[in-house]
């Protein structure tokens, strides 16, 4: 087992690595130039020169991006065109939000999967089961945007109970916090929803079918027990691996919502980057939320590894 | 007793059902499309703009800002999505294929360098591939194209990689190794039948997941350009009409729900079907 | 075990929390301003707006956004009140030599700046000089001024070159602002300026922080704290304005009537100094004969456009200036509508079957896209088909404005109070993006530019514009209206013909 985590690590940062060169490669190939976003319009074909040569733009760029990495390493993103500031800084002071956002959505999201999955799975190809099914089903087909426009309007602006463009941080209290977060987060949810509907209601099909359940239904305990005690737990483990899919895709999947919600989130830093081709915030937040990605798959995996007792005797071969 | 082995006689089942007709029904409006249209989807008629659904039985569904035929619109659409759609995923499940078979089968350093790319590349979240390769490639039908595409490739290379590796291990393969079968007969006899619905059913998966980043691309301004009518790029548009004419939203909105539900539902029930084909769980 | 009991609880307890929030209706929203509950003690302003500003130096921005909130944390020496009169600002009046060559300030005494610094002369010097330098996108515009003197610590002269009868005028910019030096290198983020408002905080994509200026020599400002808030997206900027998040916000024509007719919000409109063109690139093959432009030109159908776009709200133009401005002529019977002439003049011009031209739109500017996409309708009825690009403000600047990388593309000018500044780029020599390469305004503009008697001058600008109007470098539209939704209880907003918002004037009633 030992061995195994030692691999896995080793794996995540190559990837990693892997993924800052893809970033660097795929941003180099950017039409259009920093240099003259910061110049401006009048720029004139010399003064361009000049801040690229300044800015170290026109070395190979086999050597900006050793430079940028080692930079990385440091944990020293560099200094955004637009904002004239840490790239890390940015990214920081956003952070926060966007994991709340993705935290609260998978939160809410997974106590809706476990009790409609479960009850699915129970009542198996019942009504219940199949409209719950597709309702989720409608649910992760419907665009983003869309659920959440009506939600403003409907929610934010008719009725009034949720704040329509405030972000309220942790800081100002846990209920206001929630509050501004809360249509954000269920659109997202909804989502969200299907596909670890899916995951949980057939994990916990095939549990409720193992042998050692009907002991249990054998021995006389009650269905309640069974439920909780027994098969949630272990049907728990597969869709692990799917929620903290969804987290690592949230964290990089919140433009839209961040976009139609004003939240001052890490979608929006990234998007405000991409159409102003700050190339350095750019790298930076791509960076930074694939490291994410790929940290999250790798403690999920360490978490359903160390949870099933049959992963840990067999070895993994690559 | 499995209780699962009751049902293992089904052909059919409803997700299925929904979901082929559903497609069907998208595919036969694309093709209608070619043949009729009630009106040019992109004329502009300004004086006839925003047309409420039914006020003018010339425009079933209404009008835009600019007095374009929404109906005509969303069936030009369906041919912009079939094509993002389709095609971005069958190249990526081409590449994806062929990649995590090639790394599959050779088992040396090669293999480990094109699995070490595709994790890097799967580590990025859709968007933001997307985002950055629309960047690179330009916006419009190809930008999208390519970009989606290239984050498909890697779901496709992973689960090749998996299921050849899987398969290699049973038996009836290591006997036809054993009688000196080369790679190439290996691969599309043996292994591509046996995977052939797996890859059915993520395609169908994938064309979904296509078509939800085509609409976030075009919502984002990174997508299908004016005056092209993209379902994605009409809910964009109805963006700045939403509190004062709210319909414009409706028409495009409920086809991409159809579409991406038909292509989900098609992928989970031959997934089904799978499943109780082989009697019991994976 | 312990993380799914722990699981369930955190996700039971937001749900309760949710519903608990949800049956009580709060009125009030949280934290520091905004009551929007009709208490007259309002104090703080709240703007929203869709893009960042590129931080707040006056002189390293040309984006108009940007200016108008710098307008309101620096001052400059005159300013003008939204009839185009210039009133004085840090300078308290000045003199004009008889040659024009030269123009004396004489400064109020006792402006501070926001460090407690006093404004001298020599702070007039130093940012003329650093509006002068290479960095500064606006310093081909003062170029001509060849000498500033500081005289005394409140009074200084400045020398030009040329005669340039429009000289004082270009004072009034908003990136004409005085800053202090030795704050100079920061005031991207951290501007420091002797404005009715000072600068707090700005939280990039989120809000930007004002607070009023108690030691400011004018008359102080009406409304404590001004918050700007980042929305992006418009219907929620709507939805935000109604429900009283903020108290203006700019919204689009065809929402006017609806916020006159909804409680709380009021809708406000006036045309604005702004024009709308359809640029060509008369370097493109095509574009450089002139019939095919002025084919192109008749087959816009404006009125089309004013009644679709902005629902009427704008006014037809023939040529490079507003309505507004006092040089206006009306030149739109010059080119008017007339598709058969368009498709035979194309069909002169040797193209009897049609051309292709790339129209490239900016993403940020709505109202543009929409106006291009009509064009390309109405193009593609004479045989001229447009492949529309849409795309961002930066790659806008780069590609159509500095490396002239296009077709055609709809833009707005605007902000100019002297006809020269909205002309001088039709000079064949100007290498802007837009001019008249055939040289035909030339030397009438050189003219315009010294002539002091302001009868003859009206002549020369009035002959200059029938000239664009009939040579058609660009195609001109319309002119601009600008479109608010404010909260019912604002007061005294205006719209001013220079790029800045004066929210000192602001007050809730």
């Amino acid at each position: 087992m030992q061995n195994y985590i030692i691999k896995r690590i080793w794996s995540a940062l190559v990837v990693i690595f892997v993924v800052s060169f893809i970033t660097y490669f795929v941003l180099m190939l950017i039409p259009g130039d920093a240099a003259q976003l910061i110049l401006g319009t009048d720029a004139s074909p010399d003064k361009l020169a000049e801040l690229r040569n300044a800015m170290g733009l026109d070395r190979p760029w086999i050597v900006q991006y050793l430079e940028w990495l080692g930079g990385l390493l440091r944990l020293d993103f560099g200094k955004s065109y637009l904002y004239s500031t840490s790239v890390l800084g940015l990214i920081i002071d956003r952070l926060p939000v966007t994991a709340s956002v993705a935290v609260l959505s998978i939160l809410i999201a997974m106590v809706v999967s476990i009790l409609l999955g479960t009850v699915s799975a129970i009542k198996r190809n019942t009504a219940i089961d199949y409209f719950s099914r597709s309702v989720m089903q409608i649910g992760s087909a419907i665009p983003t945007f869309w659920i959440g426009m009506l939600f403003i309007i409907f929610f934010g602006l008719k009725l009034k109970w949720f704040p329509i463009s405030d972000y309220s941080p942790l800081s100002d209290g846990l209920f206001v916090h929630l509050r501004s977060l809360a249509m954000p987060c269920t659109v997202l949810a909804i989502g969200e929803t299907g596909m670890m509907l899916r995951s949980i209601r057939t994990s916990m099909i095939d549990t409720l079918d193992q042998d050692y359940m009907d002991m249990a239904r054998v021995k006389g305990l009650k269905n309640k027990t069974i439920y909780f005690k027994y098969a949630i737990r272990s049907a728990m483990i597969a869709p692990i691996n799917v929620i903290g899919m969804q987290f690592a895709k949230l964290m990089g999947g919140t433009v839209v919502v961040e976009s139609v919600f004003s939240l001052p989130g890490l979608g929006r830093l990234l998007l405000i980057a991409v159409e102003q081709r700050d190339v350095v915030l750019l790298q930076g937040i791509v960076m930074f939320i694939t490291a994410v990605v790929v940290f999250t798959s790798l403690v999920v995996d360490l978490i359903v590894m160390l949870l099933n007792p049959k992963i840990r005797i067999r070895t993994r071969g690559e | 007793m499995k209780k699962s082995m009751n049902k293992s006689r089904k052909k059919w089942n409803v997700s299925l059902a929904i979901g082929t007709v559903l497609i069907l029904a998208v595919v036969i409006v694309c093709i209608v499309s070619f043949i009729y249209m009630p009106h040019d989807p992109i004329e502009m008629n300004t004086t006839l703009n925003f047309l409420r659904p039914g006020a003018n039985e010339s425009y079933i569904l209404g009008t835009d800002n600019f007095g374009r035929d929404i109906l005509s619109r969303i069936m030009m659409g369906s041919r912009t999505v079939l094509l993002v759609g389709v095609v971005s995923t069958a190249f990526g499940a081409v590449i994806g294929i062929i990649l995590g078979g090639f790394a599959a089968m050779s088992k040396n350093i090669v293999s480990s360098i094109i699995m070490r790319f595709v994790d890097g590349m799967m580590a990025f979240p859709g968007i933001l591939l997307a985002m950055m390769l629309v960047l690179v490639v330009g916006r419009g039908e190809k930008g999208s194209i390519v970009a989606i595409a290239m984050f498909i490739v890697p779901t496709f290379a992973r689960l090749v990689y998996s299921m050849v590796l899987d398969t290699e291990s049973m038996l009836f393969v290591k006997a036809a190794k054993s009688y000196g079968i080369t790679k190439r007969r290996l691969f599309k006899k043996h292994y591509i039948p046996l995977m052939a619905t797996r890859l059915i059913t993520q395609f169908s998966s994938s064309i979904a997941h296509a078509i939800m980043v085509e609409t976030s691309l075009s919502f984002l301004g990174l997508g299908i350009q004016a005056p092209n009518a993209s379902w994605g790029l009409m809910l964009n548009e109805s963006r700045k009409y939403f509190l004062t004419y709210p319909y414009l939203a409706v028409a495009p909105g409920i086809a991409i729900v159809f579409t991406v539900l038909g292509f989900n539902l098609f992928g989970d029930g031959l997934n089904e079907l799978l499943e109780n084909g082989k009697g019991g769980k994976r | 075990m312990l993380k799914k009991v722990l699981a369930v609880l955190m996700s039971a307890t937001f749900v309760l929390g949710v519903a608990g929030c949800g049956s009580s209706k709060t009125s009030d929203e949280k934290t520091t301003e905004t009551e929007n509950t009709g208490d007259s003690t309002k104090d703080t302003l709240t703007i929203a707006y869709t893009t960042d500003p590129e931080g707040f130096d006056p002189q390293r921005t040309a984006a108009i956004s940007t200016l108008e909130v710098t307008s309101n944390i620096y001052d400059t020496l005159i300013t003008c009140d939204a009839d185009w009169n210039i009133i004085p600002d840090l300078a308290k009046d000045w003199t004009i030599s008889d040659d024009g060559k030269e123009i004396t300030f004489n400064l109020n005494e006792g402006v501070l700046f926001h460090n407690g610094r006093e404004m001298t002369a020599d702070d007039v010097k130093y940012s003329f000089e650093r509006l002068q330098d290479a960095e500064s996108p606006k310093a081909k515009m003062y170029a001509n001024i060849i000498g500033i003197d500081v005289i005394d610590p409140y009074t200084i002269k400045f020398t030009t070159e040329k005669l340039d009868v429009d000289l004082l005028d270009s004072f009034a910019y908003p990136w004409t602002a005085i800053v202090p030096e030795e704050a100079a290198d920061n005031l991207k983020t951290e501007p420091v300026g002797t404005g009715a408002y000072k600068f707090v905080q700005w939280t990039p994509q989120e809000s930007i922080t004002l607070v009023r200026n108690d030691d400011y020599f004018g008359e102080k400002a009406n409304i404590e704290n001004v918050q700007y808030k980042l929305i992006p997206d418009m219907t929620s900027q709507l939805a935000a304005l109604m429900v009283g998040d903020v108290d203006i916000t700019e919204v689009t024509a065809d929402q006017i009537d609806v916020l006159n007719n909804t409680d709380g919000v009021k809708g406000f409109s006036k045309p604005q100094n702004s024009i709308q063109i359809l640029a060509l690139n008369q370097e493109n093959e095509y574009l450089s004969n002139e019939k095919v432009r002025q084919a192109i030109a008749m087959a816009i159908d404006k009125d089309e456009i004013i009644n679709t776009v902005v629902w009427g709200n704008g006014t037809k133009i023939g040529s490079h200036l507003p309505v507004s401005s006092p040089y206006y002529v009306d030149t739109t019977d010059v080119m008017p509508y007339n598709v058969e002439k368009a498709k035979a003049l194309l069909a002169e011009a040797g193209y009897p079957d049609g051309i292709t031209l790339s129209l490239k739109l900016p993403k940020t500017y709505q109202t543009h896209v929409d106006t291009g996409t009509i064009i390309a309708d109405q193009l593609s009825k004479i045989g001229v088909k447009c492949n529309i690009e849409i795309i961002e403000w930066a790659t806008w600047m780069s590609d159509v404005y500095t490396d002239h990388k296009y077709d055609m593309t709809v833009v707005a000018h605007s902000g100019r109070l002297d006809p020269y500044n909205f002309l001088s780029r039709y000079k064949s020599t100007s290498g802007d993006y837009i001019s008249l390469l055939s040289g035909d305004v030339d030397d009438l503009l050189d003219e315009a530019v010294q002539e002091q008697d302001e009868a003859k001058r009206k002549e020369i600008y009035a002959e200059i514009q029938k000239i664009l109007a009939e040579e058609v470098p660009c195609v001109y539209i319309q002119s601009l209206s600008k479109f608010y939704g404010l909260n019912d209880k604002v007061e005294n907003f205006e719209i001013y013909p220079i790029d800045m918002l004066n929210l000192k004037a602001v007050s809730f009633s």
